[in-house]
């Protein structure tokens, strides 16, 4: 958040409680759409990147206590060139897929399956293409690599010693997932770099405790997840996370205690 | 390292005029980016470059190593993302800056000019300095900026270094700043000769296509002494 945000959030309290949305800069909005006056930038704009010319550029959340922009133009320029180097790599990152895919399929067909996912979306058959998709994709993968735990991992397992189903695996970002699908892989990704986290002073309590999950048996991130409705999709994963383990009742542990015996410890 | 090199990087990124200890915390900012604190050398080469004339048109050099080795170290960006910020500040207190002093309005557009220069994201201009970029040297082109010979000098210094790449990001914007220069050439009043000089000098060259011809160079430059 720049500075400049930050310091309007004392004023977040709307007098109207019909109309509690502010742009960036505090001004209270009116309901209908604003357009281009709803740039961060004064009004300058350099035509790329348009997120949706009809969508605020800020809104007020129940979470936040001030105006939140959205990620499509923050207001700061640190974070501006950061999104703008986001946004070239993730294009040339596609430049690459597309080329490179072609071939790649011609190869995969004539071998046996064990291929590494990252060959698998082919070139136009079922390669995520939206702009606005991958770039949100990006950002989560970058959130996951730019941590202790990742660098440590990469630099203790190089790529050619990993072994599926033990060491974690970037989700491929131009395969075609539901949104909950992708936000799971990636969550279960996440928590599985957990395991190189730089040793804390207090123990190592929270490393125990991720490796208790053990869901490297329960869940395969590598596994193929089918292009399934969301509901479908969704279900599967999360029953797998009972931390009872393979028992997958579905009932969540809270719940099966409350309803045989009160302890006095429950309390 | 040898004596030698130490004083290579000095040269190099001309920073004779910083006291020995934050050399050394430059340098050591190059070649080691994660055992400094980075936000603390943005904010030093930051201050210097408002200060001194000479390091604020050659700092962008300095800064692109430390991202350069920053981002290859650990693939981080705190030193870029403080840099932005700072120049952003900066930015917003630049009418300001300038009643206050001169000099140092000058040294800013100087940087922030430099930065564009060298800082390049996958080769390409930072988009988000291409607006502020413009903004002060369409402030450099308006009629109280050219009566001060600085404000004329900084103001085709820059425009000689990066008004290509400028024209090519945003060619309106330049249009728009040469009609300034035209109108300030032609129409303006107590222009010092140095001023007007530098004007036509600077027409030429963007009419030439961001360069100058040999005849024109002959009769701009061949006062100066071989």
């Amino acid at each position: 958040m720049s500075d400049w945000t930050r310091g309007r959030r004392s004023d977040s309290h709307s007098s109207k409680p019909e109309n509690r949305k502010r742009g960036v800069d505090g001004s209270l909005r009116a309901n209908r759409e604003t357009g281009g006056s709803g740039r961060e930038n004064g009004g300058h704009t350099d035509g790329s990147y348009r997120y949706s010319e009809k969508r605020h550029a800020s809104f007020t959340t129940p979470e936040s206590t001030g105006p939140v922009s959205r990620c499509s133009r923050p207001a700061d320029w640190g974070s501006q060139v950061d999104d703008d180097e986001m946004r070239r790599d993730v294009h040339r990152d596609m430049q690459r897929r597309r080329i490179l895919g072609a071939e790649v399929t011609q190869r995969e067909r004539k071998t046996s399956s064990g291929s590494s996912e990252s060959c698998d979306s082919r070139e136009g058959e079922n390669m995520e293409t939206d702009e606005a998709v991958l770039l949100r994709r990006q950002k989560q993968i970058n959130y996951g690599k730019n941590t202790l735990a990742y660098d440590r991992y990469t630099k203790e397992v190089p790529k050619h010693m990993r072994q599926p189903g033990v060491h974690p695996k970037t989700p491929n970002k131009f395969r075609k997932y539901s949104r909950r699908s992708w936000d799971q892989q990636i969550k279960l990704w996440k928590v599985k770099l957990h395991a190189w986290d730089p040793p804390t002073e207090d123990g190592q309590d929270k490393v125990l405790d991720i490796e208790e999950l053990d869901l490297g048996d329960v869940m395969d991130i590598e596994l193929d997840f089918p292009t399934l409705p969301d509901s479908q999709n969704a279900s599967l994963p999360a029953r797998s996370l009972s931390l009872e383990g393979e028992d997958c009742s579905g009932t969540p542990v809270k719940v099966q205690k409350t309803e045989t015996t009160v302890e006095p410890d429950m309390a | 390292m040898l004596p030698s090199i130490m004083e290579n990087t000095t040269d190099d990124y001309r920073i004779q005029s910083f006291d020995l200890d934050t050399q050394m915390l430059l340098k050591t900012a190059l070649k080691d980016p994660s055992s400094v604190n980075l936000e603390k050398v943005s904010d030093i080469i930051m201050d210097q470059s408002l200060k001194d004339q000479v390091f604020s048109k050659e700092a962008g050099r300095i800064c692109y190593t430390i991202v350069q080795a920053e981002a290859k170290q650990n693939n981080g960006n705190v030193f870029r993302r403080n840099l932005l910020n700072r120049l952003q500040q900066e930015f917003k207190n630049r009418e300001e800056t300038r009643g206050r002093s001169l000099q140092e309005w000058v040294c800013y557009v100087s940087f922030i000019c430099n930065i564009f220069d060298y800082l390049k994201v996958n080769n390409m201009p930072m988009v988000a300095l291409v607006h502020p970029v413009y903004d002060c040297l369409i402030r450099l082109a308006q009629p109280d900026a050219l009566m001060n010979e600085e404000e004329v000098d900084c103001l085709v210094l820059q425009l000689h270094r990066i008004g290509e790449q400028l024209e090519k990001v945003n060619s309106p914007r330049m249009d728009e700043l040469f009609f300034l220069l035209r109108d300030g050439f032609l129409l303006q009043e107590g222009l010092t000769s140095m001023a007007r000089l530098l004007l036509l000098e600077i027409l030429e060259f963007r009419a030439g296509g961001w360069l100058l011809s040999s005849t024109a160079h002959k009769y701009y430059y061949s006062e100066i002494a071989d």
